[in-house]
């Protein structure tokens, strides 16, 4: 295998039978490198999320092989997939899905306990984590006391709390007014800087331009994948307002 | 009546959509309708049934025993008969204190000589066969159906067999097995059943050395004055019992004494229940129902016709569940007012009394289950109501950091619980309620036990003595109840797992995404029921042994069985969450994530 921290190869997803049978993902191949930025773009309804959800193994492919960190995957039972995420993966939604009840900081600190770790690490991780992105002052805020942006940060930090090679992000500013996307924004540009792979779906431009490449979908296929070198600090970059 | 045909409508289309939630509280509203009614319905039925079989068998009101202890005592027995303010008699007659078998079966009896053709007091009434002539037996209904006996079966009374000639029955003596109404030489009865035999025939039995006595059955002119009677007619030179029908009748109610408790208490225990199960199954609707205000307000609807639509429907159901309740309380009482068969005539059903209250159970188990999720639909603002997801959780940093030093599954259960502490105390109390009952029948089984109408040295080899008629009773009505409990208990932990697994799904998604794998979150969602059972189910067995100790009077206490039971039940309610615990936990992963969208 190569050493691609994620790779599809043919990968189908249908939804439905019959005649209301409709391909998501048709037979896609893909490999996502270490350090990697990639975006996914393309109209509502063309499949991007649910790649998504494949290459995270929260769907099973109807056709194809999904490999994580040099590992088939699609294969795997849903506990050594569920293993397999809490190592290796990380998920940002666009609706944050934080625990509602839970402090940031302890939303934070949730996949560390998830994973077995001392309650002493996962607090040591999210302290890291939230100083990383700012929200110090904010971590014993319920999620609901705090802004969009803030929120969307927590979920990037919980995202990497067990520090996974690989960060999925579902439309992550989705939800989002400019200022917030800036501040969401600011912390992708940050992991990329980091050298974290990542794979965001969006529809915005300017989260698209914060990465190395783009993949554009349309009908459960690639139409297009451009490598994109400027990437935030270049003209792109500008673009999105990040300069500055 | 336009308003309310579309809130019947609109009733009718939620009904059809959520078939299983409403054969949920039509079960559980008519167990407990159904037991607390014919519980209630208990009271004054078997002196309801003693005083038909009064009027149609000419029942004395006063009948009067006089053991033979070397005195003659029909003397004094006729100078009864000649007192002023009696209108007639019957008797005096003789009575001999015997024992009967047949087919393996014995019993201890009195037998009552009895003319041929009965006179105006005291004339029972044939229900099969004939009345009694030479050589033949006549057996009360009672004991002939506890001994199994019917007309041309063989009976064999002190060494003399006679043919059955018919069965009958008599408001005379009490229904069996207390027909004997004093014991023999005059000392306390252990309990017979009841043989008329002719004059002769008994004449002929009583020269075998058996305890004999006599009898009489007096009628009054005025029978409220058969107190003043009996005061004025006691004779300190013979020894006589007076029977007045007050307390013939009242020793009929002892048949009874333990059905009602057991039917009112359990009929409480259930209905609890099913206030658990139902408030458990409005509270996982709430949100749908706060949407579904929403919407309604959202076209204009009022307050009122709101509160209407969402709470008819519980009522309507309770309503139905009740009249259901009512109709097998109705249908269940003859046989468990009358177990003996000794008496002839109906129960009159639940009284006008009996239904308000079975009516104001149902109707106080719907709105204590809907009221708040109503009000609560009723008080979110439209455009909140329409975009409601799942009720929002306090926040608990204590147990948050306690269930951080934990294992995932106690994790997440302990987090569970905590997100609808309600639900877990009502599922606590579910859990009792269920244990109180299965308690009280594990400590009624092990009582110690004393059969009536026993030979105190035993009947010998081949031969087995009758059931204890209210013992059988009690243990029968004690098993209905326990396994509607446990029935309703099943029903009540399955839609609370079911619940709060629906509630939580976006939470236990993400947990998903986070790496949890499908068996921890089963076994998170299954730990979330079972800490509430244990307590539930250490106060169950002390509640259990306070409600037996205070009603039941016992004497000993399974405690070891009850501990035993208290494990069974969290292990139960382990094994049971499991199956809804796992489908919830296999839902993907994806569908519960974009149905969340806040």
């Amino acid at each position: 295998m190569t050493s691609a921290v994620a790779e599809a190869r043919g990968l189908t997803k249908v939804h439905g039978r019959g005649e209301s049978r409709v391909p998501a993902v048709d037979a896609v191949d893909l490999e996502v490198p270490e350090g990697q930025t990639l975006a996914v773009m393309g109209p509502s309804g063309c499949g991007k999320s649910t790649l998504l959800h494949l290459l995270g193994g929260l769907e099973r492919p109807t056709k194809g092989e999904v490999w994580l960190a040099g590992r088939r995957v699609d294969t795997l039972s849903e506990r050594a997939l569920a293993r397999l995420r809490r190592r290796s993966v990380g998920f940002v939604f666009q609706a944050f899905h934080l625990v509602e009840e839970l402090s940031a900081a302890e939303n934070v600190e949730l996949p560390v306990l998830l994973a077995g770790h001392s309650r002493r690490e996962a607090r040591r991780r999210a302290r890291l984590l939230l100083d990383r992105f700012g929200l110090t002052a904010r971590a014993r805020h319920l999620p609901s006391e705090l802004s969009g942006g803030q929120r969307q940060r927590v979920a990037v930090a919980r995202a990497l709390a067990n520090e996974p090679r690989l960060v999925l992000a579902d439309e992550p500013t989705g939800n989002l007014d400019s200022a917030a996307t800036l501040d969401v924004l600011r912390v992708f540009e940050d992991l990329r800087a980091a050298g974290q792979t990542l794979v965001i779906v969006t529809h915005d431009e300017r989260v698209a331009a914060t990465a190395d490449r783009l993949i554009s979908m349309r009908d459960g296929m690639f139409v297009d994948d451009t490598r994109l070198t400027g990437a935030a600090t270049g003209w792109l970059g500008g673009l999105a307002g990040l300069e500055g | 009546m336009g308003r309310a045909v579309l809130v019947f409508r609109l009733v009718l289309a939620d009904v059809r959509r959520h078939r299983a939630q409403a054969a949920m509280l039509l079960l559980a509203v008519t167990a407990a309708t159904a037991t607390v009614a014919l519980g209630l319905s208990l009271g004054g039925a078997s002196e309801a049934l003693y005083e038909q079989t009064r009027a149609a068998t000419a029942g004395p009101d006063i009948v009067a025993y006089a053991p033979e202890l070397g005195t003659p005592v029909a003397p004094a027995l006729e100078e009864l008969t000649r007192a002023p303010g009696v209108s007639g008699h019957n008797g005096p007659f003789r009575i001999v204190f015997a024992t009967l078998t047949s087919r393996g079966l014995a019993s201890l009896v009195v037998v009552h000589g009895a003319p041929e053709k009965p006179g105006a007091v005291d004339r029972p009434l044939v229900t099969s066969g004939h009345w009694v002539r030479p050589g033949g037996a006549v057996l009360e209904r009672g004991f002939a159906t506890a001994l199994g006996a019917r007309v041309g079966d063989r009976v064999t009374v002190s060494g003399r067999t006679y043919p059955v000639v018919g069965i009958a029955v008599t408001a005379a003596t009490s229904v069996f097995p207390w027909a004997p109404g004093i014991g023999p030489y005059g000392g306390p009865s252990d309990g017979g059943g009841l043989v008329w035999l002719t004059h002769s025939d008994a004449k002929a039995l009583a020269s075998r050395d058996l305890p004999l006595a006599m009898g009489v059955g007096l009628k009054l002119s005025d029978p409220a004055t058969a107190r003043a009677f009996i005061d004025a007619h006691r004779d300190s030179t013979v020894m006589v019992n007076f029977h007045p029908a007050q307390f013939i009748a009242q020793q009929d109610s002892v048949m009874l004494r333990d059905s009602q408790p057991i039917l009112v208490i359990g009929g409480w225990l259930l209905s609890f229940l099913a206030v658990a199960g139902v408030a458990a199954l409005a509270a996982g609707r709430a949100a749908e129902q706060t949407r579904r205000a929403g919407l309604l307000k959202a076209v204009g609807a009022t307050p009122g016709l709101i509160a209407a639509v969402l709470l008819t429907e519980y009522l309507g159901l309770a309503l139905l569940a009740d009249a259901l309740g009512l109709t097998v309380a109705r249908l269940a009482e003859p046989a468990v007012a009358s177990p003996t068969a000794s008496r002839v005539g109906s129960v009159v059903g639940p009284t006008v009394g009996v239904v308000v209250a079975a009516t104001a159970l149902a109707v106080a188990v719907a709105v204590f289950s809907a009221l708040r999720p109503t009000l609560l639909a009723l008080r979110t603002a439209t455009v909140d109501a329409l975009t409601v997801t799942a009720h929002r959780p306090r926040r608990r940093p204590l147990l948050t950091a306690l269930s951080a030093l934990l294992p995932t599954p106690l994790l997440l259960g302990l987090r569970l619980t905590a997100r609808r502490p309600g639900r877990a105390v009502l599922h606590g109390c579910s859990t009792a309620a269920t244990l109180i009952a299965v308690d009280a029948l594990l400590t009624f089984r092990v009582q110690p036990r004393w059969g009536y109408a026993q030979h105190r040295g035993g009947w010998g080899a081949g031969l087995s003595g009758l059931p204890n008629l209210r013992d059988d009773q009690s243990g029968r009505l004690l098993l209905s109840v326990t396994v509607l409990a446990i029935a309703l208990a099943l029903v009540n932990t399955v839609t609370m797992t079911w619940s709060t697994a629906m509630e939580t799904r976006a939470t236990m998604a993400v947990a998903r995404t986070l790496g949890t794998t499908p068996g921890q979150i089963t076994a998170g969602l299954s730990v979330a029921q079972v800490l509430p059972a244990l307590p539930g189910a250490a106060v169950g067995v002390i509640l259990g042994i306070g409600v037996y100790v205070t009603v039941g009077d016992a004497r000993t206490l399974p405690i070891s069985s009850m501990a035993g039971a208290a494990i069974a039940t969290v292990l139960a309610t382990a094994a049971l969450t499991a199956v809804p615990a796992r489908v919830a936990a296999r839902r993907p992963v994806t569908q519960a994530l974009s149905a969340e969208t806040t």
